[in-house]
């Protein structure tokens, strides 16, 4: 795909997800029915929820990006995995707000060492990380490669992080969604829930084909810098 | 094959020569260890908890900055006047000097690690009588699973120019699953549970190791490459 087709693209799927953001806190605060025990603030689970949701596929996608990226080289792997990881730390960061607020309303405090969440604040770091080891290289190519490896490692380390939260405390609500016995949420809260999730989606590579497309045209400009000197 | 272990123990024997003549490393961590367990001393209101019970959680953190402290300067030596470059340009396959650079940190890490237990348990009145082996193969697994993580990302921070304050950013996020086994199962065994109730915990804690050493194993060679 060209850059410019690019750009279009990335219009296209954030203009949807924008659309569907508002029609996703429509149904959340119009529609959907109010849960019983924890009441209206309850509601969050519908942002709460898909942004996780969004910021674990970021990682995996950054992961196989940069495996790919130290296989065939090809800078623009390298550009989509920078690209999802900058928009997995945006949705990362909604995680770890939403959570605390809605924590302190039904566990009574904004912090508790919960293990979704902490997995969620681990993987948090491990966003920053990858940033950081890219910024903090003379040779882009080298930053690359260790942004590349920080990836694949963080990748690899979530289903440890995530076995040994769990076994370390559990106070989370239990999965109501991916469960052997099909999902247990009534059928107006699975419709907002699975709406929020095709939302994020959308508004994630919306903004991932916008940032790559910022990342091409940079990489030309370079390219066109250094052939005029 | 024994060709590959003749290269690996190249690095290691190199490594190890150097660590016993200079004791640059060595010296350090211990000092870093002793001096840490001093300080958690005061910093523990002893007439509120009871020491030996929070012991085992110090050790592990004492282990995992010492570790740091030790690994963090794996390259170190070699980024002057080149020497890396020479290791690389070698006929040993990368993932062999990965390797050997391990062994050779596993070596100083255990070793400080065992003064750790030992200081620890003075400092803080541990009966380290009861399963020491095991107790031992624990912080044995947590060494190694440390320093396959560490050496790694020691090859990538020497590569940068914020050096080994970038160390800590990368590498303690993804030692908390060691921390979380590590210290569930050592706390039981140095309270005299049999190691049968810790199994699981010990497997996670080497399912941990192993997979780092592997990673880094495949990974080490696209950090060093130029």
């Amino acid at each position: 795909m060209t850059t410019a087709g690019m750009r279009r693209g990335g219009v296209v799927l954030t203009v949807l997800g924008l659309a569907g953001l508002i029609a996703l806190y429509w149904m959340c605060f119009f529609w959907v029915s109010t849960e019983v025990n924890q009441g209206v603030i309850q509601r969050i689970f519908y942002v709460h929820v898909p942004a996780a949701w969004t910021s674990f596929l970021a990682i995996g996608f950054a992961a196989l990006a940069s495996g790919m990226y130290l296989w065939l080289r090809d800078d623009r792997l390298d550009r989509a995995a920078l690209c999802a990881i900058e928009g997995g730390l945006v949705f990362a960061t909604l995680v770890l707000t939403t959570g605390p607020l809605w924590g302190k309303i039904a566990w009574g405090t904004y912090w508790t060492w919960e293990p979704r969440l902490t997995l969620t604040l681990l993987l948090w770091f491990i966003f920053v990380g990858y940033i950081m080891v890219r910024n903090s290289t003379e040779d882009p190519d080298k930053g690359k490669r260790f942004a590349a490896v920080v990836a694949i490692i963080g990748a690899l380390d979530i289903p440890f992080i995530h076995l040994s939260v769990v076994w370390f405390r559990s106070l989370h609500p239990e999965p109501v969604v991916a469960k052997p016995d099909g999902p247990t949420l009534p059928g107006d809260m699975l419709a907002t829930l699975l709406f929020g999730v095709l939302v994020f989606s959308l508004l994630f590579f919306g903004l991932f084909l916008f940032r790559y497309a910022v990342e091409a045209l940079r990489a030309e400009a370079d390219l066109r810098a250094r052939s005029a000197a | 094959m024994s060709t590959y272990l003749t290269q690996v123990w190249a690095i290691l024997r190199k490594d190890l020569v150097l660590e016993i003549r200079s004791r640059e490393r060595v010296g350090a961590m211990c000092a870093f260890a002793v001096l840490t367990g001093v300080l958690f001393n005061f910093s523990i209101d002893t007439t509120t908890v009871r020491p030996n019970e929070v012991a085992t959680g110090l050790i592990w953190m004492t282990l995992i900055f010492g570790g740091l402290l030790g690994v963090g300067r794996t390259f170190h030596l070699e980024s002057q006047d080149g020497a890396l470059q020479g290791i690389l340009m070698s006929p040993a396959p990368k993932d062999a000097i990965f390797i050997g650079k391990l062994i050779a940190n596993f070596v100083l890490l255990f070793v400080v690690s065992l003064l750790v237990l030992g200081v620890f348990g003075l400092f803080f009145g541990i009966d380290l009588g009861r399963n020491l082996s095991w107790v031992v193969f624990v912080l044995g697994i947590g060494s190694l699973g440390f320093v396959a993580v560490g050496t790694l990302f020691a090859a990538v921070a020497e590569g940068t120019h914020l050096r080994e304050t970038l160390l800590p950013v990368l590498v303690f996020p993804l030692m908390v699953p060691m921390v979380i086994y590590g210290v569930g199962a050592m706390m039981p065994l140095l309270s005299g549970r049999p190691f049968t109730e810790v199994e699981g915990n010990v497997r996670m804690l080497g399912a941990f190791a192993l997979a780092a050493v592997a990673a880094g194993a495949v990974l080490f060679r696209y950090v060093v490459e130029d």
